[in-house]
C-alpha cells in the first residue's frame, strides 16, 4: 500500500505570529518553522500502520517555500520512505484552489491508495484542502477522523459531529483527514535522523506537474486588505447599587447582544 | 509560496472578478487563530499609514546593551571589584592590629585539634563519591537552569504507568536527582560507618572561633596553612558540613516537593508546607552551591594545586602530576556529559522509562 502523508510548514504557535502588512502573507522571519501538529499526527498514523504492516510505503507531500527542505527531512527522519516538495515562485500566496490543484496534480503524478491529512493547519486555519484534494482526485473523502482503521482495501474510522459520533468508511483509493484526537508524533531517533539525508526528497516545480498559476480562466481568492488585530480593550464593570439586573439588560441591548 | 493562511491570497485574476470570494470575515469577538481578518473593501485603510516609523540606524544591541556600553560597564564593575577586594583586604588587616585581636589568632589559630579516632587521607569511596558529585552536580544545575528558563522544550516524557507529561530537561533533571541522592546516601553511610564523619562534622564548640579566625586570616591574604589530608582548617570543616548536611538536603526535600513525587492531596502537609516555600528556597540553594564550587575550585587551585588534586582523585599525600591527571580525565567526563546531555542521547534512555514525545 502507498499512503501519501501531506505536511505543510507553518510558523510556530508558541511564539508570536506574524502576517506582512504589505503582502498579507505570513512572516516566515518572525517566527521559528515546524511541521504542524496535526501533520505530524498525520504521519504518526500512516507510520503506525506501516510498522504493523510490511511492504506499506510513506511518503510526504509539501507545499513549501524553498527554504522547507530542513522541516521536510524531519519528517523523514520520523520515519516516511520518501519525499515530495512542491516549490515554486508562482505559488507564493496561492489561494485554496491553486493549492489543491498543486497538491492533486502532485499525489497523481506519484501515485496513491491513501492519502493522509490533516483536518485544518493552524496557520491558514482553512480547513478546505482535504475534500478539495478529494474532489479533485475524484476519490472518497472521510473527513476529520478521531480514530482511523485502515485495512487492505478500505479505510474507516469515527467522525465526532454535533449529535453524536458517526462511523464511516470508504474503499480505497480515498482522502481522509485526522483531527487531533489521534496520538501525538513519535521522536525522531539517532538511527532516523541519519537515515533520512539518505532518503529520496524529490523537488517538484509547477512545470513539472503541468499546472499554470496565474490562468486567467481560473477563478483565485485574493487578498484586499490587511490589518492587523486591534489590541483588546477593557470591558465594562457593572456594580450592583440595586438596579444591576437593569443595567445589564440595557448593555445586553446597546451591544446587541439580547 | 505556501499558502499562508489561505484566505488571505494574493491578486492571480482580476479583483473585480473575485470580490465576493474574500468575504471571510469573521465578528472581532470570536477571531481566534488568525491575527488579521479580511475587511471588506468599503473599510479598507491606507495599510501604508499603519507602518510604523522607524527611528535612524540605531547602533547594534547584544542584549540590553551596546558594545561601548557593555565595555564600560565590565570596566568599571572590574574596578569596583577590586577596590572592594582591597578595602576589604585593608579592612581586614586593619581589624587584626586592634587590641585584643592578635591574642584571639594566636588563642584560635584557625583549627582545632581533631579527635585522636581521626584517620588522616580520603579513603576510595570519598573520592569516588566526589568524582559522581562533579559529574551531577554539573549536568543537574544545567538541566535545572533549563527547566528555569526554556519556554519550549525540545522533548516531552510521559512515565510508562501513565502521569504528567514533564519536559525532558525536567526528566533528566528528576533522575539525575535521584542517583545523586543515592550517592549522597551511600557517601553518608560511609562516613559514619568508617569514623570519617569527624573530618567534616564539628566535635568542639570551638570550630566557630576558629572559623572566624579562619576566615579574618583568608581576608587579611595571609591564609592559613593547609593541611586538608589531616584535618581541615574550622572554616573548611564548617562549610563542608553546610554542603553536605544542610543545602544537599535542603535542596532535595525542596525538589521533591515541587516534583511529582509529592502527594498533591495531602491537604495538612501541604498547608504546613507549600510549594511556594519550595520554590523560593530551591534556586537560591542552587546559588550558594555554584558559589562554593567557584570559591572551593579557586582555594583548591591556589593552595598546593597538585597536592590537593592529589588528596581528592589520587589518594596520597605526595605532590606528582597522578592526581591531577586523574582530575583532567573527570573533567573530561564530565565534558562529554555535557555535551551529550541533548535530546538525541537522552531521548532513547528516557523512552526506557516512560514515552518520549517531541510535543
Amino acid at each position: 500500500m502507498k499512503i501519501i502523508v501531506l505536511v505543510k510548514e507553518v510558523p510556530d504557535t508558541y511564539g508570536d505570529r506574524k502576517l506582512n502588512l504589505e503582502t498579507g502573507l505570513a512572516d516566515r522571519g518572525a517566527s521559528e518553522a515546524v511541521i504542524d501538529e496535526i501533520g505530524e499526527r498525520a504521519l504518526e498514523l500512516a507510520l503506525t500502520y506501516a510498522d504493523a504492516n510490511e511492504g506499506t510505503e510513506v511518503a510526504l507531500l509539501s507545499l513549501a517555500p524553498e527554504g522547507a527542505t530542513a522541516t521536510i527531512r524531519k519528517g523523514l527522519a520520523m520515519g516516511a520512505g520518501s519525499a515530495i516538495h512542491v516549490s515554486d515562485e508562482a505559488l507564493r500566496g496561492a489561494d485554496l484552489g491553486l493549492t489543491a490543484e498543486t497538491l492533486a496534480a502532485a499525489v497523481r503524478r506519484v501515485g496513491f491508495d491513501l492519502v493522509i491529512t490533516g483536518n485544518v493547519s493552524t496557520d491558514g486555519s482553512g480547513g478546505m484542502i482535504p475534500a478539495m484534494l478529494a474532489e479533485l482526485l475524484d476519490v472518497p473523502h472521510a473527513t476529520g477522523l478521531s480514530s482511523v482503521a485502515i485495512s487492505d482495501g478500505g479505510v474507516s474510522g469515527s467522525r465526532p459531529v454535533d449529535a453524536g459520533v458517526q462511523t464511516v468508511s470508504a474503499k480505497l483509493p480515498a482522502v481522509i483527514s485526522i483531527t487531533e484526537a489521534l496520538p501525538g508524533a513519535r521522536f525522531p531517533n539517532f538511527k532516523g535522523i541519519m537515515a533520512a539525508k539518505k532518503k529520496p526528497l524529490e523537488l517538484l516545480t509547477l512545470a513539472d506537474l503541468g499546472i499554470t498559476a496565474d490562468n486567467p480562466e481560473a477563478a483565485r481568492s485574493i487578498m484586499l486588505t490587511v490589518a492587523e488585530r486591534p489590541p483588546r480593550a477593557a470591558g465594562v464593570k457593572i456594580i450592583d447599587e440595586g438596579d444591576a439586573g437593569e443595567k445589564l439588560a440595557d448593555f445586553l441591548v446597546e451591544n446587541r447582544l439580547a | 509560496m505556501q499558502p499562508a493562511p489561505e484566505h488571505i491570497a494574493q491578486a492571480l485574476a482580476p479583483a473585480t472578478s473575485v470580490v465576493e470570494t474574500v468575504a471571510e470575515t469573521e465578528p472581532p469577538a470570536t477571531a481566534n487563530a488568525p491575527a488579521v481578518t479580511a475587511a471588506p473593501a468599503s473599510v479598507a485603510q491606507s495599510v501604508a499609514a499603519e507602518r510604523p516609523v522607524r527611528p535612524k540606524a540605531e547602533a547594534r544591541l547584544y542584549g540590553t546593551r551596546t558594545l561601548g556600553q557593555w565595555i564600560r560597564l565590565v570596566v568599571l564593575l572590574g574596578v569596583g571589584a577590586v577596590a572592594a577586594a582591597a578595602i576589604l583586604v585593608l579592612a581586614a588587616r586593619g581589624v587584626t592590629t586592634l587590641p585584643g585581636v592578635p591574642e584571639f589568632l594566636a588563642r584560635y589559630p584557625g583549627e582545632y585539634s581533631p579527635p585522636a579516632a581521626a584517620e588522616s587521607g580520603f579513603p576510595w569511596w570519598a573520592q569516588w563519591a566526589h568524582f559522581m558529585n562533579i559529574f551531577m552536580m554539573v549536568l543537574i544545575i544545567r538541566s535545572g537552569y533549563q527547566v528555569r528558563t526554556q519556554q519550549k522544550p525540545p522533548a516531552f516524557w510521559t512515565p510508562k504507568r501513565g502521569g504528567k507529561k514533564i519536559s525532558i530537561n525536567l526528566w533528566l533533571h528528576q533522575s539525575l536527582d535521584i542517583l545523586w541522592l543515592v550517592n549522597g546516601l551511600i557517601f553518608v553511610m560511609l562516613l559514619f560507618t568508617s569514623g570519617h564523619w569527624m573530618r567534616i562534622i564539628p566535635t568542639s564548640w570551638e570550630v566557630f572561633p576558629n572559623a572566624l579566625s579562619a576566615l579574618l586570616q583568608y581576608m587579611t591574604l595571609d591564609w592559613p596553612v593547609e593541611t586538608g589530608w589531616v584535618n581541615y582548617n574550622s572554616l573548611q570543616q564548617l562549610m563542608y558540613f553546610l554542603v553536605v548536611f544542610i543545602a544537599a538536603p535542603l535542596s532535595a526535600i525542596t525538589g521533591v516537593r515541587m516534583s511529582e513525587f509529592w502527594p498533591k492531596n495531602a491537604k495538612t502537609l501541604n498547608k504546613i508546607y507549600p510549594v511556594e516555600v519550595a520554590r523560593a528556597v530551591h534556586f537560591p540553594t542552587m546559588l550558594f552551591f555554584v558559589l562554593f564550587i567557584l570559591i572551593h575550585v579557586f582555594l583548591v587551585f591556589s593552595t598546593g594545586a597538585l597536592r590537593n588534586l592529589n588528596h581528592m582523585f589520587g589518594g596520597t599525600d605526595v605532590v606528582n602530576w597522578v592526581g591531577f591527571w586523574l582530575f583532567a580525565a573527570a573533567i573530561a567526563i564530565t565534558v562529554a556529559g555535557w555535551y551529550a546531555a541533548r535530546p538525541i542521547v537522552l531521548a532513547p534512555i528516557a523512552k526506557l522509562f516512560g514515552q518520549v514525545s517531541s510535543r
